[in-house]
């Protein structure tokens, strides 16, 4: 259940608690990594995936073009210069649990310098966990000689925030990871990211 | 209900993929097919009738007041197809199809079909248990009129929304009620639950079934199964999925045939299961296959039979002792009360301790939750929670209490208060199964409490007196035991949901108190066959050197068989005996936590009498003068000669939380307290406030420091109150994370700022509705309010906020602040000031309190 520390990014951490560049003192050094350890002890990583067909229709004047996604439509300029010489989708959520939150919770009614590390921490092993299964999608892709891009969230450029519905119905994720929107589209556990990840290259 | 019990029942299987395959576009809620395509649905009913299926399950899955709108409710018209249905009319128009497949195919029982409500209860989210409870009722009262045989809750994640909605069913209808809930691969809930935490919360609530449904194929959920079984009184329902989700040409496929997926559910026949079924990708080729491979009685084996395919099970843990396991539950994992001691801390108590009684008073959450934390951390398994102080609302106290110690907390709770509508209402809002404490021999206390154990379900502390008073012999004390015992089978209470109190008298007034107690103990658990509690303390009442006889007579009652006993953990004699006594026992596997509690054992835990003079309670400075880094390994020490003049400065600086503790205290015998604060404190927190801008020191050195300067604070206001009454406070804020945002890290960062610098800070929370900010405002007169958003979507949330102040508090000035909020944002929306970070909130307070804006 548990991740490999080593592939969450140390400066990540520090730079979600506003150190942009600068070499952290022994003590935050140190706390940093006691409550990754901490962290590692209650979460939970998991994810699901789906890949679907990838149609865009060429925009009107001024529209944004439309993008069918196979599951939901979506008219988003951004995504579709993300997705560009993409035939294909996989569409993915991912969350590392509400066992994050809960510490959180409790340190900052408890320890509040920890919880700003806790929370920077997390938000590290959230990232950490998504490159991890990114890696592991793009040496798949690879020796089917496709090529993967960046992966894409809705809430980013013109992708509005209001799609996070789309991802919770196709992806099942309440019921497969038990992620739950509020009623402002956030998503809990609140270490949780949802994303579209284009496929290009040989169709399979 | 009595086949189940009798003869088994087999279920159906899935339905939403075949609604889909039968054309239910994408996007559409299957409910709404109940009106425009009941002929799909009664078809598919049939199939699952004529497939061998006893009971259909009605599409109500996802019928809720959230997803369909009420009778009152006009239609928008703007929303979809779901829009132009009632609730009601959805629920109906399901079970009536149910009802006409079951009359055609001439035998069957329908179930009304309850999932997750997709919303998010407290603490997390923003629904309230009792609306929970609401909105599943209105879905229970439409099906159980429209002619449901039962209720079946089914794939539930979270124990709190399943309480809801099993105390739903059973306070609307009188329907059998059956829950199953959905594990994942590693044998656990999403939130943390366990199988046995299932199951005791599930039989506390009286459920006529409990079992598991989808999330996994047959074969990954026998552990789970087996472990349901074994612990299960009620009968078990079983409904896997058809194997693992695949996505095939954008479509989600089962990997599980109808022969392979009745292959794998042999195991789980072989285990016991009472009820069959499928759940996701599942068909009637499933279920007829399933239900074709039960040879005639494989359901239907007698109580004997039962008894002996439990037997033959392979691994299984022993079935007899573990339904006979006296569990209690929080959200998470269960603690189990049996053969290895179990410690309840008693720190959350006002009685003789002023300072938890003046928290209780100012309704003080933080503190009270310390204290629960600072027990767990000691080594206590469930929290004794008692905050009964004349004057206060008692029953809105304890249930917020317990709220918020569920919050930041796993350890199950004791509910402890001799009131009993504090008690129903604390027992209705808990998360899992809690110790009830307590009940005693006298009628009228009886007559109060099991009824509520009846209903919510709970492990009952039974005292050793009635109306008569305290026995004086352990005859007389078992005899009253023997009554409450009786007493509470009348209720349907078995013996493991009840602990009896043998209770302790001090042997300063009698000295074979002690021997009385401990042969009740002894007597309890041999002629009895029931479990034992003890408030250990009292023992050694109104004796020098309490901690002496506590700990050797706390071993003593544990060698005569005490399961429980409800101590201080911070007590270092105590907890020498509890960690010696299991060592000793063999209840610590290779002496493993008795090694590595050993720097506790020896010095680190302070015996009570030694942090303070007196009373032997921790003051505020001793509960947060110990961090949770310190308690492992000490902080450095304030160098000899570094910044002499001032050792409390050097602690502030480098955030050093005891080193702070221990100058404040130096300083008050030097100086006076207001001076401290002016010379030595403020300054260090300017210059931490300084460092933090220039960015030469960053926001956890920023925290460290405020906690350092906050636990010297305390220390100084300690003293303060001691001379003169209560230190004055610069003025009142009200600090709010805007409605609809659920992030408020970065508030409660400036709060502990604001509170630094000495000012009163009111904290809504989060997700805090416009109305309630102005509520606050109003009745605290505060001169200045804080709110925060984190996301644009949120913005205009904040934008109402400060509207309705301007209109109904004109005289508040407004600060914002938050990860999406710019000067240009703030000024839109019509703030008067924006604070960029933390100390740029301390400076506008700052600012507004000494009149400069």
């Amino acid at each position: 259940m548990a991740m490999d520390l080593n592939r969450v990014n140390r400066n990540e951490i520090l730079h979600y608690l506003g150190m942009h560049g600068a070499a952290p003192d022994e003590r935050t050094a140190a706390l940093i990594e006691e409550c990754l350890s901490e962290l590692n002890a209650k979460v939970a990583p998991k994810h699901v995936f789906r890949t679907f067909p990838l149609h865009v229709s060429l925009p009107e004047e001024d529209e944004a073009p439309l993008l069918d996604l196979g599951c939901f439509t979506v008219r988003s300029r951004d995504l579709a210069r993300n997705l560009k010489g993409c035939h294909e989708v996989l569409l993915f959520a991912a969350t590392i649990g509400e066992g994050a939150d809960f510490l959180i919770r409790r340190y900052e009614k408890t320890q509040m310098s920890r919880a700003v590390i806790l929370q920077a921490a997390a938000a590290a092993m959230i990232e950490a966990y998504c490159n991890e299964i990114n890696d592991a999608w793009k040496e798949e892709y690879a020796a089917k000689g496709c090529a993967l891009h960046p992966r894409y969230s809705c809430g980013y450029g013109d992708f509005a925030l209001e799609y996070q519905k789309e991802f919770m119905r196709v992806l099942e994720m309440e019921k497969r990871l038990g992620i739950r929107l509020t009623d402002g589209l956030l998503m809990v556990p609140t270490k949780s990211v949802t994303a579209v990840i284009g496929i290009a290259g040989e169709e399979m | 209900m009595e086949k189940l019990h009798q003869s088994g029942l087999v279920f159906d299987g899935g339905l939403g993929s075949l609604l889909q395959a039968r054309g239910l576009p994408p996007g559409v809620l299957p409910e709404v097919w109940n009106i425009t395509h009941p002929e799909v649905l009664i078809a598919i009913h049939r199939e699952y009738l004529t497939a061998g299926a006893d009971v259909v399950t009605c599409n109500t899955f996802g019928a809720n007041p959230f997803k369909f709108r009420r009778e009152a409710d006009t239609p928008s018209g703007a929303e979809g197809p779901e829009d132009a249905y009632t609730l009601r009319q959805v629920v109906t128009s399901a079970v009536e199809n149910a009802r006409k497949a079951v009359s055609e195919a001439g035998q069957g029982f329908v179930a009304l079909d309850l999932g997750p409500t997709g919303k998010l209860l407290e603490p997390m989210g923003d629904l309230s248990f009792e609306d929970c409870v609401a909105a599943y009722a209105e879905v229970i009262r439409f099906g159980a009129d429209a002619g449901a045989d039962l209720i079946l809750i089914e794939t539930m994640s979270d124990l709190y929304e399943l309480k809801a909605a099993v105390l739903a069913a059973k306070e609307n209808c009188d329907l059998p009620v059956m829950a199953t809930v959905a594990f994942d691969a590693s044998g656990k809930l999403l939130t943390g639950g366990t199988p046995r935490s299932v199951v005791a919360l599930l039989e506390g609530l009286r459920v006529d079934a409990l079992g598991l449904n989808c999330g996994l194929g047959p074969d990954d959920m026998a552990a789970v199964a087996r472990e349901l079984i074994a612990y299960a009184s009620v009968p078990v329902i079983v409904q896997p999925n058809a194997g693992l989700p695949r996505s095939e040409e954008g479509k989600t496929v089962y990997d599980l045939g109808a022969e392979a997926y009745t292959a794998q559910m042999q195991q789980i026949i072989a285990m016991g299961a009472r009820g069959l079924g499928g759940c996701c990708g599942t068909t009637p080729a499933h279920i007829r296959a399933l239900s074709d491979s039960l040879p005639t009685g494989a359901l239907r084996p007698g109580d004997a039979d039962l008894h002996e395919r439990r037997q033959e099970a392979p691994q299984e843990p022993d079935a007899a002792s573990a339904r006979e396991a006296t569990l209690v539950t929080s959200f998470a994992d269960a603690v189990e009360i049996g053969d290895a001691p179990v410690i309840i801390g008693e720190r959350i108590n006002p009685t003789g301790k002023k300072r938890f009684r003046q928290a209780v008073e100012e309704a003080d959450m933080e503190y009270i939750l310390n204290v629960g934390l600072k027990q767990q951390e000691q080594g206590a398994h469930i929290l004794d929670v008692n905050v009964g102080v004349p004057g206060i609302d008692e029953p809105e106290m304890l249930t917020r209490v317990v709220k918020e110690l569920q919050s930041v907390t796993e350890l199950p709770l004791q509910l402890d208060t001799s009131d009993p509508e504090a008690l129903a209402q604390a027992m209705r809002v808990y998360n899992g199964k809690p110790l009830v404490n307590s009940v005693n021999g006298k009628q009228e206390s009886m007559d109060a409490v099991f009824p509520l154990v009846a209903k919510y379900g709970g492990v009952v502390v039974c005292l050793c007196l009635d109306e008569s008073g305290i026995p004086e012999t352990a005859d007389g004390r078992i005899a009253i035991a023997k009554k409450i015992i009786e007493e509470a089978a009348r209720y349907g209470i078995q013996k493991k949901d009840l602990l009896v109190d043998a209770l302790c008298m001090t042997v300063s007034t009698d000295e074979r108190n002690a021997m009385v107690t401990l042969e009740t103990v002894r007597r309890t658990r041999e002629e009895l066959g029931v479990k034992t509690i003890l408030g250990v303390s009292n023992i050694s009442f109104g004796l020098p050197v309490r901690e002496v006889i506590n700990a050797a007579f706390y071993t003593l009652a544990m060698e005569n068989g005490l399961n429980a006993a409800i101590i201080n953990p911070g007590s270092a004699d105590m907890m020498r005996a509890y960690h010696a006594f299991r060592a000793l026992k063999g209840h610590d596997p290779h002496l493993a936590e008795y090694i590595a509690g050993i720097p506790a054992l020896q010095d680190a835990v302070r015996p009570p009498g030694a942090e303070r003079k007196g009373s032997g309670e921790p003051g505020d400075a001793g509960l947060h003068g110990q961090s949770r880094e310190a308690s492992q390994k000490p902080e450095e020490p304030v160098p000899q000669g570094t910044d002499e003049a001032s050792p409390l400065r050097y602690a502030i600086l480098r955030g050093l939380k005891d080193s702070a503790v221990g100058a404040a205290k130096e300083a008050l015998l030097q100086k006076e307290a207001l001076a401290i604060i002016d010379e030595e404190m403020m300054p260090a927190l300017d210059e931490v406030g300084k460092g933090f801008e220039k960015g030469t020191l960053f926001l956890p050195q920023l925290m460290m420091s405020a906690e350092a300067a906050k636990a010297a604070f305390a220390v100084i206001r300690e003293h303060l109150q001691k001379q003169e009454g209560a230190a004055k406070s610069k003025g009142t804020i009200v600090l709010a994370t805007v409605q609809g945002d659920i992030h408020d890290i970065g508030k409660n960062i400036v709060k502990v700022l604001l509170e630094n610098y000495n000012y009163r800070v009111i904290d809504l929370g989060k997700d805090v509705p416009p109305e309630a900010v102005v509520e606050a405002v109003v009745r605290e007169e505060a001169p200045l309010a804080g709110l925060s958003a984190l996301m644009t979507t949120t913005v205009p949330s904040m934008e109402k906020t400060i509207r309705l102040l301007r209109e109904r508090a004109p005289q508040v000035r407004v600060m914002v602040g938050g990860a999406v909020m710019t000067q240009e944002y703030a000024d839109a929306i019509g703030a008067d000031f924006y604070a960029k970070d933390a100390m740029g909130a301390v400076t506008c307070a700052e600012g507004v309190f000494a009149g400069g804006y």
